[in-house]
């Protein structure tokens, strides 16, 4: 008997998210996948890791809760980033159990490729033979990833059918707070102050901005946040046209810095 | 390296083992699934029992046992495990202390003529504490 990341009896066709995807898989392609909202890593056809600038990196996830020191990471990513084998190198030198690392790696995984995979009309750019630095840890299967992204929007969904409490910036609302809010929901809210929008929120507390998304939509349809609406109209805006609001409004220039740093190290 | 696999098989050594799984309860998500389950459909049963650990720890009734915790950690369960019993079987979910912000944890599923609920719940609380403790 072996685990397996998904044991599910494959459907092709069904859950095609990205046809580009769909073929790189079947080629068993080894490259970077780069849309609209984010990179996926593809190592033999599997996506390997994953990266958005909707969400916080595996750095932000481990050194935010204390389980690496910053220090411990660059150290990796400078000794082991050239070479590809972050991820090993962590565990190897004992900065972090395996364990740990694998179940970190793939919500990360898993996170930013919801948001890469996105409705986008913008073109995709596959470079083949691109790796991560961050090395194998526990490579997915690309129906897997799909799957559980359509999954995701159809969660969200059912929580509350609105998504501008995706994007937008979020305001507590007015009335009083009598409703007993789970303490995760909680260190959400109070950081709901009118400006942060989810992605924000979600790297001050070093959590997965899926994760926030879920505790937004729920607090938002137990009515105690609202998105905040832009300044109406008058400010030049064309009459009739609709904004629709963008994953990454506001990208975090630290990772965007990040991001270009690794791409250079390739 | 002991990873999520490694820990799975031990999970499955334990008299009775029908199927296991390592869930996220936030999003459904299942992180890796071993064996069978009970409705055929790892996937689908991850993301049922997550409502279920969910629900357990978040009720309030149930986060007052709280033991000393720093204020400035990510927020832990109170809950340790939640058991249901069925006429055939056992299901233990057992959340997964990590030093980051995680929402994890391992569901067990016993044959109930087999398995040992009282041996399997410790059991299987030391493999959660091995799963992220190299």
């Amino acid at each position: 008997m072996r685990p397996s990341a998904t044991a599910r009896p494959e459907t092709p066709g069904q859950t095609v998210l990205s046809p580009m995807l769909q073929r790189l898989a079947a080629e068993r392609a080894t490259g970077a996948l780069t849309r609209d909202h984010g990179i996926l890593y593809l190592a033999d056809g599997q996506v390997v890791h994953a990266e958005s600038p909707a969400t916080p990196g595996i750095d932000v996830l481990l050194t935010t809760g204390g389980a690496l020191r910053g220090d411990g990471w660059w150290d990796a990513v400078a000794q082991a980033g050239a070479g590809q084998r972050v991820g090993r190198y962590l565990v190897d030198s004992g900065r972090i159990p395996g364990g740990a690392l694998e179940l970190c790696h793939l919500g990360a995984l898993y996170d930013a490729a919801f948001f890469a995979l996105a409705p986008t009309s913008a073109p995709a750019r596959f470079r083949y033979g691109v790796r991560h630095w961050i090395g194998p840890v526990r490579p997915v299967p690309v129906d897997a990833v799909q799957r559980e992204t359509l999954r995701r929007r159809e969660l969200l969904d059912r929580i509350w059918p609105d998504a501008r409490t995706d994007s937008a910036p979020l305001a507590p609302t007015a009335g009083p707070v009598d409703t007993p809010v789970p303490p995760r929901q909680r260190r959400v809210l109070d950081l709901v102050d009118g400006v942060r929008t989810a992605t924000d929120i979600a790297q001050e507390l070093g959590r997965s901005a899926f994760h926030i998304l879920v505790d937004l939509r729920r607090l938002a349809a137990a009515g105690l946040v609202e998105t905040i609406r832009p300044a109406s109209s008058g400010t030049g805006r064309p009459a009739g046209r609709i904004d629709f609001p963008e994953v990454t409004a506001d990208p975090d220039v630290a990772l965007l810095r990040r991001l270009r740093d690794a791409l250079e190290a390739l | 390296m002991p990873g999520i696999d490694e820990c799975l098989l031990d999970v499955m050594r334990l008299p009775g083992a029908r199927g296991a799984a390592v869930v996220d309860w936030t999003s459904g998500l299942a992180l890796g699934t071993i064996g069978e389950s009970p409705n055929g459909d790892h996937e689908a049963t991850a993301a049922e029992t997550a409502e279920v650990a969910r629900m357990a720890a978040e009720q309030p009734v149930f986060a007052q046992d709280r033991g000393p915790h720093d204020p400035a950690a990510p927020p832990v369960p109170a809950v340790e495990d939640v058991i249901v019993t069925t006429a055939l079987g056992y299901h233990i979910l057992r959340f997964v202390e990590t030093a980051f912000d995680s929402s994890v944890f391992l569901h067990l599923w016993l044959d109930r003529s087999e398995g040992n609920l009282a041996l399997s719940r410790i059991k299987l609380g030391e493999i959660a504490e091995r799963l992220v403790l190299a």
